[in-house]
């Protein structure tokens, strides 16, 4: 039996998807296929991070919804923004949205990323991400769980 | 640049006629160079196609007198040497000027030109010996012409020791060869050449082949190489590697293929191991270099291998009885040292511009050069592109020759030829794919990206003279290149005059299409060139066709990786470009690395600064060269336990000479 056989024969064997959310933004022009997305960690306690390789794993398979994640920003059609804005990656956070070609979309994930969360009052923090760029889909939680974040991609990429 | 005089200072001394005077010396040696290139370039074309021309001048040397034959073999070599020295001289002009050259090396510039046109016209040995030498001593003059820093005198040095070593053993070759011949001009020798013992002709050619392997830059013997011509002035190095190696090259063909062969099978193997190994070896070291003008050095070791490879092949198949392919061999041999002249001439010459403009040769600390020096990149790309070996590049129907001849070896079941053939075009492969390597770094690192150094980016174009020189040589590469047919009656012409490699058969056929009689293959350089150019056109033309509607672009900063801007030392330098080739020829090339880690004195858990060092020296020299000259400074030492310096002892010691004279004599 070769393999491409075996595909054949065994098929599509993951479970049925759940009814697709609301579309909360509309998917970027020009994005006809999947949605690429650069992740940014902006001051995460790196738990956003632990739920977002979840949503990407075998598991959860945000993939199968046509949400990727990329290494270039240059090749993205948004941003995934973990954690709270920091001082010190406020310009990198700035430059990397720079670096997306428009038009873009940006998720924030997480209570630190939508309202400072826990490190409202801290020393070293400029503020949530909407308070340094615009923001288009917000994912509360913390952490969110994968499904939460599956939702919300999918609430973008419309599948 | 070692000469570089304050502007006050400069003003002090009188600028105006100093450099005026300057300007009249540069123009007179380039000027001087460059006609003589050209008379050797005449008068080689003539030999090549006319009969042999006889000159003899008895007075000139005493007891043997001086005497010139000039076949169409000779022809070959004073041709290219002419051609070479036509480019540098116009080359000279502006780069004597810029970096302030002394009276003394412009003196001898020309000098070291009629030495190198002299050695292929020689015809008899003391003629020979006395153009090598003419030669050698020349260029030793020029690698010291900048003897104020010491790198260049330990060259100097160096390049003294291994050239007279080399030509010691020419000496004794010759010598042996006229003793047994009976006379001391090569037509009485290669008239005798048959009837010599064996022994003579195995001596013969062990002696020649590392004497002139030594010129060639062939491995064990190729230490000076990259030292001298590194240190030597630009131009000299283009001269010193264009087509000084190539006498090397001459004197194995000469004496070891023409006069004395056709050798036995293992004077063929000899020279294709020694090829292949110096091929590969040179290469490796070329590909790890960061000098840039050491590396390009190197990358001659590499190409003389290539060449003696073809040799070996040439020599190997004519004895197995193949003159056919042997003759395809030749070929591919006497083209390559004529593509190599051409490339390695713009090669060097660009790094001159290069050097002239920065003060560097490192090429860590260059880059960025694509936009300062607009022309003179062009000009390195196109000798890069030859020294790699691709289509487009001078080198390349060169190689696809060479590797023909080493493919199509007869099927008649001889087991030396079955296992050599095999392992020389691995040999071959290696090398070409290592060259592509060495080259993408020496012009990526070099020239592209952004300048590493302030020195390198006040860089400013080289004067219009520099810039015609290494048009000149770019057009020779073209000519490679694209339409090789322009050399292929001179090469036919060469070929007639070498029966004993298979000189007498069909050969290779040179024209639009490049064929090889009596095996499948043909290529069509111009036709190839032809068709990549349609193909990158054709590629250009559906992106923008492609990009039709697509929105207008946005000028946005360059991404550097969330950080502000990008700087020069984000950039891939030639260290990091070679890491990977590095690691893997570990063994090879046994490179010295060292990390070492300081903590703080408070914690040894926190790291206060790591160092790494690296250095790559030539495993080959650190090997071979270290304890015979430790054996040779023993010796000595030993020795001067004679010389103490009393003036009663020395009169002994002549008494006791004069006595033991006298004793013999009688």
């Amino acid at each position: 039996m070769t393999w491409i056989g075996k595909i054949r024969r065994v098929g599509r064997i993951v479970e049925p998807a759940p009814a697709a959310p609301e579309p909360t933004v509309a998917p970027p022009t020009g994005v006809r296929g999947s949605l690429q997305l650069r992740h940014v960690d902006a001051g995460s306690c790196n738990g956003c991070e632990l739920e977002l390789a979840g949503a990407f794993s075998p598991v959860y398979d945000a993939e199968q919804y046509g949400a990727r994640l990329i290494a270039s920003p240059r090749h993205a059609d948004g941003l995934i923004v973990t954690g709270v804005v920091t001082h010190n990656m406020h310009e990198p956070l700035l430059n990397t949205l720079a670096a997306v070609p428009e038009p873009r979309v940006v998720i924030a994930v997480g209570d630190c990323a939508c309202n400072r969360g826990v490190f409202a009052t801290a020393y070293g923090v400029v503020g949530s991400v909407a308070d340094v760029i615009d923001v288009d889909v917000q994912v509360p939680g913390c952490p969110p769980t994968p499904d939460q974040i599956v939702t919300a991609l999918r609430s973008v990429t419309g599948k | 640049m070692t000469t570089t005089v304050l502007p006050a200072a400069a003003a002090e001394l009188g600028e105006g006629p100093r450099t005026a005077r300057l300007a009249r010396e540069a123009i007179a040696s380039g000027l001087a160079t460059t006609l003589l290139g050209a008379l050797g370039l005449v008068l080689g074309v003539v030999a090549i196609f006319g009969p042999t021309r006889h000159l003899r001048i008895d007075w000139l040397l005493p007891l043997a007198g001086v005497r010139f034959d000039v076949d169409p073999l000779g022809g070959l070599f004073i041709a290219v040497t002419g051609a070479v020295a036509v480019a540098v001289g116009i080359y000279t002009v502006g780069y004597a000027q810029r970096e302030h050259w002394a009276r003394f090396p412009m003196v001898v510039l020309p000098l070291f030109v009629a030495g190198m046109l002299l050695v292929p016209a020689a015809g008899s040995v003391p003629t020979f010996l006395l153009a090598w030498e003419l030669m050698a001593a020349a260029s030793l003059v020029l690698v010291l012409s900048e003897h104020n820093r010491g790198a260049v005198r330990f060259a100097g040095v160096f390049y003294a020791v291994m050239t007279q070593l080399g030509f010691v053993m020419i000496l004794l070759a010759l010598v042996l060869l006229s003793a047994a011949a009976g006379g001391d001009a090569f037509t009485t020798i290669a008239a005798h050449a048959d009837d010599m013992s064996a022994g003579t002709r195995t001596a013969v050619f062990v002696l020649t082949v590392l004497g002139f392997g030594s010129k060639a830059g062939l491995l064990p013997l190729h230490a000076w190489l990259p030292k001298a011509h590194p240190e030597a002035p630009s131009p000299v190095s283009a001269l010193m590697s264009a087509a000084m190696v190539n006498m090397g090259i001459y004197g194995i063909i000469r004496i070891d293929l023409q006069i004395l062969g056709p050798g036995p099978q293992w004077w063929g193997l000899t020279l294709m191991i020694l090829g292949a190994v110096s091929a590969v070896f040179g290469v490796l070291q070329a590909t790890v270099a960061t000098d840039l003008k050491r590396l390009l050095a190197y990358s001659t070791t590499e190409n003389m291998g290539l060449v003696t490879l073809a040799l070996g092949t040439a020599s190997l198949l004519s004895a197995s009885g193949a003159p056919d392919v042997a003759a395809i061999a030749m070929t591919a041999a006497l083209l390559h040292v004529l593509a190599h002249a051409a490339f390695k001439t713009l090669a060097f010459l660009a790094a001159g511009s290069v050097l002239a403009a920065t003060g560097l040769r490192d090429l860590d600390k260059l880059g960025g050069l694509a936009r300062r020096m607009p022309v003179t990149t062009v000009m390195f790309g196109i000798g890069a592109l030859g020294a790699s070996g691709l289509p487009m590049g001078a080198g390349f129907v060169s190689e696809w020759i060479l590797f023909q001849s080493l493919i199509h070896s007869p099927p008649d079941g001889n087991t030396l030829l079955a296992l050599a053939m095999p392992l020389s075009v691995g040999a071959v492969a290696l090398t070409t794919g290592l060259g592509i390597a060495s080259m993408v770094k020496a012009f990526g690192v070099g020239f592209l990206a952004r300048p590493r150094s302030v020195a390198a980016e006040d860089a400013r174009e080289s004067p219009m003279s520099m810039l015609t020189g290494m048009g000149l040589a770019a057009a020779a590469c073209a000519v490679f290149a694209f339409w090789p047919a322009l050399v292929a009656p001179a090469l036919r012409g060469v070929l007639d005059a070498l029966p004993e490699v298979g000189g007498d058969t069909a050969g290779v056929q040179l024209a639009t299409f490049l064929r090889l009689p009596g095996i499948d293959g043909s290529l069509s350089p111009a036709l190839l060139a032809v068709a990549l150019a349609a193909g990158v056109l054709l590629a250009f033309a559906a992106s923008r066709w492609g990009a039709r509607h697509r929105p207008a672009p946005v000028e946005v900063p360059l991404w550097a990786c969330g950080a502000e801007t990008l700087s020069p030392r984000m950039q891939y330098t030639a260290t990091s470009f070679a890491e990977p080739l590095q690691r893997v020829f570990d063994n090879v090339l046994r490179p010295d690395t060292d990390v070492e880690v300081t903590h703080f004195a408070e914690s040894q858990y926190l790291v206060e600064k790591v160092t790494f060092t690296t250095r790559l020296a030539d495993p080959v020299e650190q090997r071979l060269y270290t304890p015979v000259v430790g054996a040779v400074i023993a010796l000595a030492q030993t020795v001067r336990r004679a010389h103490n310096g009393s003036v009663h002892l020395y009169l002994l010691y002549g008494a006791i000479g004069l006595l033991v004279v006298l004793l013999v004599a009688q």
